[in-house]
Formats: C-alpha cells, sequence, structure tokens
C-alpha cells in the first residue's frame, strides 16, 4: 500500500503562494480559509546576520491523526494509503477536528457548516495528476509522491536528503509533510510553526457534549409540543366528535 | 548626425519587442482539447496567456457550461510549462469581478467626480471619432496624446500613428525598464527585451542588485532561479532590504541606497585588480578595456566601504566570488530600473561588469535571443507627424524610445501647453495616477484635456476623470496580439485567445481600434477583417501549424543563445558602432555624455526621515489587481517597513498605524506598521499598488497607502528621461497623533 507524503524544499520556496491560490481554485475553497498557505517566520538573529524562512502549512496527514479520535461521527477518517479524509455525508461541523489539529490545518467551511482540509488531492492523484499545489509551484519547491516507491523524489528527499517532519518531544502524530533546507532554515520554520497540544476531546466526552444539547433540545421540543397543544385546546374547545 | 542614426538604430534594437497584432477564433478553439489533458479533468479547456501581470505565462481555461472555472498552467507552454502564480491562478477572480466597467459611459458631472450615465458602442464611438477630428482641426493631430499599456496597445498605436501624433507614452520605458534596455544597448548593441534573457538555472552564481526574485514573481524567472539554487549556484544579493532572495543568499550586501554605481566600480577594480575578469573573452570581443582599468584604479573596495557602507572585505570576497564562477555569472539586469535619475548609468556599470565576467551570450549569464521573422500585414507608410514629440524623447533626452515616450514628459507638456497644445487623451489599460510619479502633476494635466477617454477593465482612479470611459473585455475574454518571443532559450510564439465570449457590454481592445479607425476612415491600417485572418499573416512566415498553436496555445522553435551556437542570419553578434562590446563608449562620450560610469553622491534622508523604498508582493500586480477576491484575501493592504530598532525610538508597536510625511508635506493615509529586522535604519519600504482612491473598486478602495502619492520629487535620466523615484523622503508619525 501507498504512504502518500510530501515535501517542501525550503531552499526553494519564495512563499509566493501559488500554491495557496491554485488549491483556493481547484477546490472551491472560500476567500479567506486556506487547505494550504505559505507563513513565514519572525527575522531572527542581528543585522545583517538575518535568517528568515518560509513554511507551508497543510494537513500533515498524520500517521496517528489526532482528529480522527475527536470526530463524533466517523466523518474524519484515514485511507489505507495514509490520506485523511473529510466524509461530508457524515460531518455535522461541530469543530471538533479543528481543535484536536495540532497544526492548525482544519477550519469549518462556512458556506456549508462543514469541516475541511488538504486531502493530498486524492481526487487529482486517483486521475494520475500531481496535487494542485505541486502542479502549480512557480519554485519547483512541493514534491508529492509515496514514501514505500523508492525510486520515488520523495524518498531520496525524506531518507537520503534527510527532509524533516514538524513535530517536538511533546506533539509527534508523526506528520507525513516533509520539509528540506538549510539547517538553520528549516530549525527556524520548524521552531515557528511547531505543533501544539492537540485540543483532544475523547470521544465520550464528544458524545456527551453533543448529547447534552441533543437530550435538551428533545426534552424542550416535548414540552413545547404539550404546551401548544394544551394552549390550542383551550383557545379552539374541544373537538366534537361524530360518533 | 550619424550618430544620430546610429542612435536610432540602437533605440530599435534596445526598444521593447515591438507589439505585434494578432488574434484568433473562439468557435473553432472551444471545440478542442489538448492532447494529455482531454478527460484527465473536466470540460474544455481553452489554451491562452496570462496578463494577471506581463510575462504572459501559458495558462489553460477551463471553461464550463459558458463560465471558466479553474484556470491552471499550460504543460505545453515552452516558458512556463505548467506553472502559475498566485495572480495568475486568481485570473477568474478579475473575469467574474462584480465592480468591472460593463459598458461605455459618458461623464455627466464634473471631472472626478464619477457621475457617468450609460450610452452604446455606437454613441460612444461616433462622439469619440467627432472629437477625434474636431481636435485635429483646431490644434493639429499631435494635441492628442495615448498612454497604452498591455497586450492590445499595438492596435492603438497602430492607429494613433495613423491618426498622426506621434505622442504615445508606456510606463515600461520611462517608469520601468528604459534605463536598463538603454545601457546595455549603449555596451552590446541590443537592449535585453522582456523576458530579460538571464541564463538563471544554468549559473553558478547569481547576482541580484535591487531585483527581489520571489516577492516579484515572473513565474518561469522563479523557477530558474530556485532550481540554480537548489543546484548549488551562489546567490549575491544587494539590497537595503532583507529581502525573500537575501534570506538565500550566500552573501547579502546591505547597501547604502542609492550607492550601487559605487560598488560595480569596486566589482569592476578587484575584477581587474586581481586579474579576475575573462581576458580572453574581453581580448576578443571587448574594446575599451585600457580606458576602464585606468577609470577604476582609483575606486578601490575601501574607496566604496565608506560610500556604500559595505565592508571592503566583503565587496573583494565577492568579487571574487564572481571571478571564480566566470563566465556562468548570471548579474540580473533588473527589471524596475528607474531608481535614482542615474539609472542608465547604473545599468552600464552592470552591463560592464559582466562583459568582465565574460558571461554575455555564455551559459549561466545573460543569452541571445533567436530572431524570428513573423509575417507583417501590408499597411501604407504613416504619415510624418506635422512636429516632434512633445515630451524630447529623442531629443532634449536623446536615448529616449520614439517608440515608446516619457509618460511624465508628455503630463508635463499637457500641463504647460509647451512645445504645443495636447487636449487629448486616449488612456488605454494604463492607470496614469498610479503608475505616473508626482499625481498632482498629473491631476493638472487632466484639467487642461478637452477630451479624456479611458479604455479599461475596471473602474480605476483615472476612470472618473474620463469624457468617455470604455469597458474591455478582459484577457480571458479577447483575443490580442499573441506573444513573439526572441529572448527565451527556445523562442516562441504564444496566443492569447478568448476562453469566454465577453461579459456585459464590454469588447476586445483589437475591435475598439478597429471601430475608432473606421469612424476615423483610418481603416486603411487594419487591412484584415477579423483576428483569425490578421493571426494567419502573422504566423505564415514563420511556418506554424494554426491548429497547433491554437490548441496547444504555444509554438516554439530551436533557439541560439549562445554565442557558438549563432549563425550568419541572427546579424551581428554585437551592433555597436564598432561591431565590439563597447566598455568604453564613444558615442556617450561624442554626445557629452560619460563614457565610463562615474558614481555621483546621493544625497541622505534629513535628521529624522527615511529614504521611501517600494517594491512588490508576489500576489499583486502594480495597482492592478487589489479588488481580487482571492489576492485581497491574500494581502488586503499594504504595511510599511520600519527598522526595529528606529520603531523603538520613535515608539512604535506592533499592529499600528501610522502616517507617512514626505518632504514636501504629503501625507500618506494611516498605514500599519511592519516592525522589522529586515530593513536598513535610514529607509522604509512599502509594496507598491495600494492605497486605491476609486470607490468604484469595492474591495480595494481605501485599502493601505499608496507610493506613488508620496512620489513627489523625481530624478530624471539625463540620457534617456526616465524617472527615478527613490529620491523621497518621508517622516513617520503615529496616526492619530
Amino acid at each position: 500500500m501507498a504512504r502518500y507524503a510530501m515535501v517542501t524544499d525550503l531552499r526553494k520556496c519564495v512563499g509566493c503562494q501559488a500554491c495557496t491560490v491554485a488549491c483556493n481554485s481547484e477546490w472551491g475553497v472560500p476567500a479567506g480559509f486556506a487547505r494550504t498557505h505559505v507563513h513565514f517566520t519572525p527575522v531572527a538573529g542581528t543585522f545583517p546576520n538575518l535568517v528568515e524562512s518560509s513554511y507551508v502549512a497543510q494537513c500533515n496527514h498524520c500517521d496517528h491523526p489526532p482528529c480522527v479520535g475527536a470526530c463524533p461521527t466517523g466523518a474524519t477518517f484515514q485511507a489505507e494509503n495514509g490520506i485523511v479524509k473529510i466524509d461530508r455525508g457524515l460531518c455535522i461541523g461541530c469543530g471538533f477536528c479543528v481543535e484536536a489539529c495540532p497544526y492548525d490545518a482544519r477550519f469549518i467551511d462556512p458556506a456549508i457548516n462543514k469541516a475541511d482540509k488538504c486531502d493530498f488531492c486524492s481526487a487529482r492523484i486517483a486521475n494520475g495528476l500531481e496535487p494542485a499545489c505541486v502542479k502549480t509551484c512557480t519554485a519547483h519547491a512541493k514534491f508529492f509522491g509515496d514514501l514505500e516507491d523508492r525510486s520515488s523524489a520523495v524518498f531520496k528527499m525524506v531518507y537520503v536528503d534527510g527532509a524533516r517532519r514538524n513535530e517536538t518531544s511533546q506533539v509527534a502524530p508523526g506528520p507525513n509533510v516533509y520539509y528540506l533546507g538549510k539547517q538553520e532554515n528549516v530549525d527556524l520554520a520548524l521552531a515557528s510553526f511547531a505543533p501544539r497540544l492537540p485540543r483532544l476531546l475523547r470521544p465520550a466526552e464528544a458524545w456527551k457534549k453533543l448529547l447534552k444539547p441533543l437530550i435538551i433540545a428533545a426534552v424542550g421540543a416535548t414540552f413545547l409540543g404539550q404546551a401548544v397543544a394544551f394552549f390550542h385546546q383551550l383557545t379552539s374547545g374541544e373537538k366534537q366528535f361524530d360518533d | 548626425m550619424g550618430s544620430k542614426l546610429s542612435r536610432r538604430e540602437l533605440l530599435r534594437r534596445s526598444s521593447i519587442a515591438g507589439a505585434l497584432a494578432a488574434t484568433t477564433s473562439a468557435a473553432s478553439a472551444e471545440a478542442l482539447n489538448p492532447p494529455g489533458q482531454a478527460g484527465a479533468t473536466r470540460a474544455a479547456q481553452i489554451a491562452t496567456n496570462c496578463e494577471m501581470c506581463f510575462w504572459r505565462c501559458g495558462v489553460l481555461a477551463e471553461v464550463r457550461d459558458g463560465k471558466v472555472v479553474k484556470l491552471q498552467g499550460n504543460p505545453d507552454h515552452p516558458l512556463t510549462s505548467g506553472r502559475l502564480c498566485a495572480r495568475g491562478n486568481a485570473g477568474v477572480e478579475l473575469l467574474y469581478d462584480p465592480d468591472r466597467l460593463k459598458r461605455p459611459m459618458l461623464r455627466t458631472g464634473a471631472r472626478g467626480e464619477g457621475k457617468f450615465k450609460p450610452v452604446s458602442w455606437d454613441q460612444a464611438l461616433d462622439f469619440l471619432a467627432a472629437r477625434l477630428k474636431d481636435l485635429k482641426l483646431k490644434y493639429g493631430a499631435e494635441s492628442v496624446a495615448m498612454f497604452p499599456h498591455g497586450a492590445a496597445a499595438g492596435f492603438f498605436s497602430t492607429l494613433m500613428k495613423a491618426f498622426g501624433t506621434p505622442n504615445s507614452a508606456e510606463p515600461a520605458f520611462s517608469q520601468c525598464r528604459g534605463p536598463r534596455e538603454v545601457g546595455y544597448a549603449l555596451t552590446y548593441g541590443s537592449g535585453l527585451g522582456s523576458p530579460e534573457p538571464v541564463d538563471l538555472e544554468e549559473a553558478k552564481l547569481i547576482v541580484l542588485i535591487g531585483s527581489h526574485i520571489g516577492e516579484n514573481v515572473f513565474t518561469s524567472q522563479v523557477t530558474a532561479f530556485a532550481s540554480a539554487l537548489a543546484n548549488g549556484a551562489k546567490l549575491i544579493v544587494v539590497d537595503p532590504r532583507f529581502s525573500v532572495a537575501a534570506s538565500k543568499a550566500d552573501w547579502w550586501l546591505p547597501i547604502r541606497p542609492g550607492t550601487d554605481i559605487a560598488l560595480l566600480l569596486a566589482w569592476m577594480n578587484v575584477l581587474i585588480g586581481e586579474g579576475l575578469y575573462d581576458k580572453e573573452y574581453i581580448a576578443q570581443y571587448a574594446s575599451g578595456l585600457p580606458e576602464l582599468e585606468a577609470h577604476v584604479r582609483e575606486f578601490t573596495p575601501e574607496w566604496a566601504e565608506a560610500i556604500t557602507e559595505l565592508p571592503a572585505a566583503q565587496i573583494r570576497e565577492t568579487a571574487r566570488a564572481m571571478g571564480a564562477a566566470k563566465p556562468a555569472v548570471a548579474l540580473h539586469p533588473g527589471r524596475h530600473a528607474t531608481w535614482y535619475g542615474d539609472d542608465t548609468q547604473r545599468s552600464r556599470a552592470m552591463a560592464i561588469v559582466t562583459a568582465l565576467t565574460g558571461s554575455w551570450g555564455r551559459k549561466g549569464g545573460i543569452f541571445l535571443p533567436t530572431p524570428l521573422k513573423p509575417g507583417k500585414a501590408a499597411i501604407p507608410p504613416f504619415p510624418k507627424p506635422a512636429r516632434e514629440r512633445a515630451d524630447g524623447a529623442g531629443t532634449r533626452y536623446p536615448f529616449a524610445s520614439e517608440e515608446q515616450g516619457l509618460t511624465l514628459g508628455l503630463v508635463e507638456a499637457t500641463r504647460s501647453g509647451q512645445p504645443y497644445p495636447i487636449k487629448g487623451w486616449i488612456v488605454y489599460g494604463q492607470n496614469v495616477l498610479e503608475s505616473i510619479p508626482q499625481r498632482q502633476k498629473t491631476l493638472e494635466a487632466i484639467r487642461q484635456l478637452e477630451l479624456m477617454v479611458v479604455v479599461d477593465v475596471l473602474p480605476m482612479e483615472q476612470v472618473n476623470y474620463a469624457d468617455l470611459v470604455l469597458p474591455e473585455a478582459t484577457y480571458l475574454e479577447r483575443y490580442d496580439a499573441p506573444a513573439v518571443t526572441e529572448s527565451a532559450k527556445r523562442p516562441f510564439v504564444a496566443l492569447r485567445q478568448p476562453a469566454v465570449q465577453p461579459l456585459y457590454d464590454s469588447k476586445p481592445g483589437w475591435w475598439i481600434a478597429k471601430e475608432m479607425a473606421r469612424r476615423l476612415d483610418l481603416e486603411a491600417w487594419f487591412p484584415w477583417q477579423n483576428p483569425d485572418e490578421h493571426l494567419r499573416t502573422l504566423i505564415r512566415p514563420l511556418g506554424i501549424n494554426e491548429r497547433e498553436l491554437r490548441v496547444r496555445g504555444a509554438v516554439a522553435f530551436e533557439g541560439r543563445p549562445y554565442i557558438e551556437d549563432r549563425r550568419p542570419e541572427d546579424g551581428p553578434l554585437f551592433a555597436t558602432q564598432s561591431g565590439k562590446i563597447e566598455i568604453y563608449s564613444p558615442m556617450l562620450k561624442q554626445m557629452g555624455y560619460d563614457p565610463l560610469p562615474r558614481y555621483t553622491p546621493v544625497t541622505d534622508p534629513p535628521p529624522g526621515s527615511f529614504r521611501l523604498l517600494y517594491g512588490r508582493s508576489p500576489v499583486h500586480s502594480f495597482a492592478r489587481s487589489e479588488n481580487n477576491a482571492w489576492l485581497d484575501a491574500l494581502m488586503p493592504e499594504n504595511s510599511v517597513w520600519i527598522n526595529a530598532d528606529v520603531a523603538k525610538d520613535l515608539r512604535l508597536a506592533p499592529g499600528e498605524r501610522v502616517v507617512l510625511v514626505n518632504q514636501d508635506g504629503v501625507e500618506s493615509p494611516p498605514v500599519l506598521v511592519e516592525i522589522t529586522a529586515a530593513m536598513r535604519r535610514d529607509c522604509v519600504y512599502m509594496v507598491h499598488g495600494f492605497g486605491h482612491q476609486s470607490r468604484a473598486l469595492r474591495r480595494a478602495y481605501g485599502r493601505g497607502a499608496s507610493d506613488t502619492q508620496l512620489i513627489t520629487r523625481v530624478g530624471i535620466d539625463p540620457l534617456m528621461g526616465g524617472t527615478g523615484m527613490r529620491v523621497n523622503f518621508v517622516r513617520v508619525r503615529k496616526a492619530g497623533a
């Protein structure tokens, strides 16, 4: 089975945001939201010995994705090829996955009130195309491929050239997005955009939180129905029944 | 007089690719799917080229039910091979921008008030023709000036020449590449053209002077730049600002603004003094080395250190790096070159360093264009204008292009009525208030006009001042002159063809120009019935298969990019008077200018003031794209970059807004501060293109600040009349204080 991964070569990336807009365009992501976005680190060092790096943020398609556990409906799941996907039919837009993602790679699309994020352009790769961001990258800095394939460019970048994952001793969900570059730049990029602790809600808690409003709503609705019926009867009087 | 003729010839060679007009048919293109794309995604793919900026990258427009649903790079395009920048990807948002100009409009209110009534195209064009005939009768044809910019400009230029006016000027020359073209043409006999043929991908050493590749995105240039770096090329970046390119550099030289010529002279001093230059190349191809050697002897790195504030050791080290990497040294000639008014001489200095490293015509340096010989429509000769150009191009400024003119010169002439009245302006695709400095002068000039016509896609600032507004179709809805690109490793012809029919009541530029010609009895200069005919005339001698061009969007030819590839039919290698690289320029000497570049001291900002620098963002194109929904989301406003220590002194906090006040008391609107270590202390920086004042741009209106507004002074280049715009100083005041 394939193990898909993305590598960004930070030596090459200029932060032009071509990937961001190509992705918006490919997937109809509303303006102001992004499945992938390029950030810049703060400038480090003292003038004139400065360091700065770009950093490409997107879903990391983790080996152990915290979002999957957080999803109360099973809408978020991991496919066999490692790609973490969202089944929109099951998504209720609760946003727990958004909280759970240590990389803040998810958002609720306000147009449809469902969670959304990068899926490595699954539909495109199924058609033999590269992900939209990889194809458009002006600096030819993004590489997508299968880590199980030893002849792939990403295999070489990860296992020969030493591309690095963005994880810390506290947060290490096994991300499959890698960064290549000069050590000082990659260090700065990973330190600046280190994963946060997942604000993880265990499914049970999730259920409770979900059920509580549901129960209140149900009780409320029953009570309201009773009340409406009662007052209706009061005002209209009892119906005469024909025997 | 002899020098005048060769000067004209030189200018012809340096002129920025003469626009060739041509077009094609939507109906035939829409039925076709490029090979390799069929069925891969969805719907019809129309191959065309982009105009979100002027690099003209290859685009595939995906059309479903008569709507463009997505743009992507065209993998068949020889230059950009399927890559497209943020702006290119966002082109759909221009096409469907609800603020677009929708129908012809006649002004009803006062100029600048923005009150119009809609009229039909017939009414609009009849009005225009009658007014133009009227102006010609009253003041002569030359009283009409044109300000063109963009791919369809060639059609309007033809129209204006046929009408009999010599007065046409575009910012591409006098606010942009002019000094570079002239400086290199003086040295090598030919300018660089666009795209500039810098062999970045083969370079062992890249030298950027002010060029901020990465923030300034031309897709193929970024690709080549990045791939060179990944292949181990070294990088020198000379920039007062720690740009994205500087963050990738092996040597960042945070130069004192305006002292680049001093650095270049010191580099020459080391290259010659230490014998690091390409001796064989210079002996074979160049003249004037002894004069240069004597000239630069005193310009040591120590001399330059005192001027540039760069350590002499670093100047020496970088010169040696050039010597070591020669001839594969890609010293980028820059693009926007109008900085301080001595810009042609700076370009000359850059050209000379490139000669010393033996890099012109060599792998990894500057490669050579491969001539293409497209066909030409048979048109009568243009009438000889009754008077010379009003802007001094070719006279007062002997090296100014008479084809591209001087925008500010035409503004001045209009304002003053000297040397003769200019009473009509036709503005095509150019924002005269944002692209030309000294905005106040432009507004005063507009007051002198009896007719101002604006042809544009969006309601840009100048639209409000127009008597007549003509809505142009976007690049995705129109035919344009195809790009005939010689300055590529593989020269090519690339088509612009409509992906969809024009929305609203907008019309393509070619149609507007041709219809105007018909009404002015100038049809003889438009001897084609439709764009198809024009295209066929143009491509016939090139042996291009028309269907291939329509389907794939571009057709490339074998290139001859290096000296050893040249054939006799490509013309002389160096088309200078001497047939050699003219390190020492006898032509400049003869005409009374410095035959070798010389550093002239720059004025420092007064205490408490900062030099105003400006540049580009990768997600916007000049002042053209700020209303685009996707690009606006990425960068809704600009900010002013201020050195962190300076900001501390000024007690500025992140997220605060400041007002910039220039030396003439002009104040910017409140603009965000970007407090950063990435700036020198003596200058501030902002991205050009913001601060829109047109309320009809509902998204962009009032966002950020305009550098152009603060550019009330210019340094005029005495050789070619370019307007150096980095000569303005600003004070920084807290907003509301």
